[in-house]
């Protein structure tokens, strides 16, 4: 498909994607000012715009904020150390491959959400059992990404460089590297999304901080308005994240 | 009302993709005509984009001409003709989630067969084939020479007076092209049916057709067309007389300058793109 | 001498050799290791050694509710999936069928993309700390790889199977009925067995938020009483129920599968 046709489409499904929103919105307003569904249940529009200002202004939402994105920083990369280190040091040869691969592929297929409890019991209701969780679960994207995207690197490759006198540290860099990185990062990029949704998910079931668990507490409280304006708050800073890890994916790959 | 000699009528038939101005445009056929006669097996040969196959496709009703008509049995075609057309064409039209046997029955159900008719007429046309061994395989358990078989069991067991034939060997190694042709002038033979049969093959050609027309380059229209009198089914030994030269010379003179014609024009394209 | 240690090394490799037996002793070392390091390393009130969860397994049964939170959680989950098929495949249908597909695929993928965890609360306080929260929240992170699934096989299938039905006479409802539908079923299966896992995950994180009852609150339990041989009992068998349920739809999609070649 050519290149004009193709972002004449992207900008259509962009702008359905908005008018579908807009949509939801005229909705949610009809419900509540004409349609008479209660107002603790679902507020007003306009009643949630006043808290999201408030909550944006008054910087509330700042050490939640903080803590959701330390723990989500330190999960990340304790899920790289462990997932990369050892996905490439198991795609060294066929046999670790064969042997560990489809072991981690079926213990992925866990809900990992399941280990929380025991990582609760272990470190306790703070950052330290969301760190866990975060990086239990983005370590299998990235180390099942490392695996195939090392393993796979044309035996051709590797010999051609080998004939011309290579050392190990210059086939690292200048072939696996190179021929791994699109594979490799795009399972960062799983990972790291995953890491978020695990971590917000174990502060809404049990944490005493972080914007989680801040959700879960207006939920509690009957705060539905503020509650809503820490949904559309959290709702925003996934895309955001997901944004710009999606551009630096593809930054990489185009490299 | 008696059959007329003339089996399909194709008068004055043009076709075009897109309009006049679009970066797309192609004339596909020029005005063409062409009558085929009840029980021949006609050859469509010429160089690729000279229309062939569209003219097949429009014959067969899955396109409309952009101008003149088409009449089967002195009827005009205004879409498939299921009882009276069947089509074999050259990539795999077989269903993969089918086994051949129910490729074939579900042909006949689509054209409206009753259910004991389907079962004999599928036992029939596939032990016609070869394979009857094979009944119950999938098509990607099959070679492609298999699958063709597979694919012209299921045309034969439609029953229909024509039946329209897109380079049903094209994709398949010259060996099995040989075997195939072979088998497909016996079963002919016994058959009686019309044949319209597109080929890139000029041996092909002459060993299967009573008649072979001659494309020009796009856009095609019947440039010629050359007579082969000889008794069907054709005995593999024709390939090897005299009269199989002759006829393959001729045609190859025919066909010579057009495909020339044909890939200079394609690169003159390629360099204006 | 010389034969033995040959013979000792041919039978050596070829144990290791079976990557399936080294994978198996990969899985029982590891076991080991936790029950050597839970048994003498760890304070026993946050680490239980393999044998010690299997022998309180009879206790995490008798402990009353338990089972019935189990159960519960187990229908929940059924429930939970039948619907998201469901929705899920209707809805595909109709997307992959239509000619203004591309008007409702953006906004499909933007509610897939959408991180639903965050609406959990607000959906328990709507719903209630009832089954139907968790089946809802279930079947909304079901539907939609199944739809998604279902549109793509019925997208692309080859041109010319449809062109060859129509050659033979085939309405629109029979190309529907004997062309596309039985060309997406491995598509629609792959679509399930991912739908699955988006099914168990909602139920069970659902589960796990409400603490009031079911499997959320034995895990508090558990918890707050530092049991870990009951706490990692009951996960180890949710874990079993998923592992089981994976490999059940991985086995039918393969089956549904066949004549498939790419």
């Amino acid at each position: 498909m050519s290149a004009p046709r193709k972002q004449h489409e992207k900008l259509l499904s962009r702008g359905l994607q908005f008018s579908f929103l807009l949509a939801l919105l005229l909705v949610w307003y009809l419900a509540t000012a004409r349609w008479g569904v209660s107002r603790i249940l679902l507020p007003a529009p306009a009643t949630v715009w006043r808290e999201l200002d408030d909550v944006l202004r008054s910087g509330e939402f700042l050490p939640h904020l903080r803590v959701t994105l330390i723990e989500l920083a330190s999960a990340f990369a304790i899920a790289c150390t462990f997932g990369l280190g050892s996905g490439y040091l198991i795609s060294r040869t066929r046999y670790a491959m064969a042997v560990f691969e489809p072991l981690l592929a079926s213990i992925y297929s866990v809900p990992m959400i399941l280990l929380l409890p025991l990582y609760v019991l272990f470190f306790g209701l703070g950052s330290g059992s969301k760190i866990a969780l975060g990086a239990t679960v983005s370590f299998f994207p990235i180390v099942l990404s490392t695996i195939a995207g090392f393993g796979s690197v044309e035996r051709i490759f590797v010999t051609s460089a080998r004939s011309m006198g290579a050392s190990n540290a210059q086939m690292f860099r200048y072939v696996l590297l190179p021929a791994a990185l699109p594979v490799v990062v795009t399972g960062l990029r799983m990972g790291f999304t995953i890491a978020l949704l695990a971590i917000l998910g174990s502060e809404t079931i049990a944490s005493f901080a972080g914007l989680g668990h801040k959700i879960a507490q207006l939920a509690e409280a009957m705060e539905t308005a503020r509650m809503f304006a820490y949904i559309a708050f959290a709702v925003a800073i996934v895309a955001i994240l997901n944004i710009i890890t999606t551009a630096l994916e593809r930054r990489v790959k185009l490299q | 009302m008696a059959k007329s000699d003339v089996a399909v009528r194709i008068r004055d038939v043009s076709h075009q993709f897109g309009e006049p101005g679009d970066a797309r445009f192609v004339q596909a056929l020029q005005r063409t005509s062409l009558d085929i006669r009840r029980g021949e097996l006609i050859c469509l040969i010429g160089p690729s984009g000279c229309g062939k196959s569209t003219l097949l496709n429009i014959i067969g009703g899955l396109l409309a001409p952009t101008t003149g008509t088409i009449e089967v049995d002195a009827k005009p075609v205004r879409g498939p003709l299921p009882h009276d057309i069947a089509f074999v064409f050259q990539e795999n039209a077989l269903f993969p989630w089918c086994t051949v046997k129910e490729n074939v029955m579900l042909g006949m159900r689509f054209q409206g067969v009753s259910r004991t008719e389907q079962e004999k007429r599928a036992r029939d046309a596939l032990a016609a084939v070869g394979l009857n061994d094979f009944m119950a395989h999938h098509p990607a358990q099959l070679s492609g020479g298999m699958r063709q078989r597979a694919a012209l069991a299921r045309a034969l067991s439609l029953q229909t007076d024509i039946l329209l034939m897109d380079e049903p060997f094209g994709a398949l190694d010259e060996q099995t092209r040989i075997v195939l042709g072979e088998d497909l002038s016996v079963l002919l033979a016994r058959a009686a049916k019309t044949i319209v049969f597109v080929t890139h093959s000029l041996g092909e050609a002459v060993f299967l057709a009573d008649r072979v027309a001659v494309f020009s380059a796009r856009p095609g229209m019947v440039k010629a067309s050359i007579d082969i009198d000889e008794p069907h089914p054709r005995k593999p030994s024709f390939v090897t007389t005299e009269k199989f030269s002759d006829l393959r010379n001729k045609l190859y003179g025919l066909l010579h300058d057009e495909i020339r014609k044909s890939v200079e024009s394609a690169a003159v394209t390629e360099l204006n793109a | 001498m010389k034969e033995n240690s040959q013979r000792n090394a041919v039978v050596w490799r070829m144990l290791i050799g079976r990557v399936g037996v080294a994978r198996l002793a990969a899985v029982v070392a590891a076991l080991l290791f936790w029950e050597v390091a839970a048994r003498y390393r760890v304070d026993p009130q946050f680490l239980s050694p393999p044998s010690r969860i299997v022998l309180a397994m009879p206790s995490l049964f008798e402990t009353p509710g338990v089972p019935a939170a189990l159960w519960t959680a187990f229908w929940e989950f059924g429930v939970a999936f039948v619907i998201a098929v469901a929705i899920g495949l209707p809805v595909g249908l109709a997307i992959g069928l239509s000619q203004s597909r591309q008007s409702f695929m953006p906004i499909v993928l933007l509610l897939y993309g959408m991180p639903q965890i965050v609406i959990l609360p607000l959906l328990v306080l709507w719903l209630g700390i009832g089954p139907l929260s968790k089946i809802t929240f279930g079947a909304s992170h079901g539907v939609f790889p199944i739809s998604i699934a279902v549109v793509a096989g019925v997208q692309n299938i080859q041109p010319i199977l449809m062109v060859a039905a129509q050659s033979m006479g085939a309405r629109r409802w029979q190309i529907f009925r004997w062309v596309i539908f039985p060309h997406m079923i491995p598509s629609f299966f792959a679509g399930m067995r991912l739908g699955m896992a988006g099914v168990l995950l909602g139920v069970l994180l659902a589960e796990l938020y409400v603490s009031a009852a079911g499997i959320g609150y034995f895990t508090l339990m558990f918890t707050q009483s530092f049991d870990p041989s009951r706490l990692l009992g009951l996960i180890a068998v949710l874990a079993v129920m998923a592992i089981a349920l994976n490999v059940a739809l991985r086995r039918a999609e393969l089956h549904f599968a066949r004549w498939r070649t790419d």
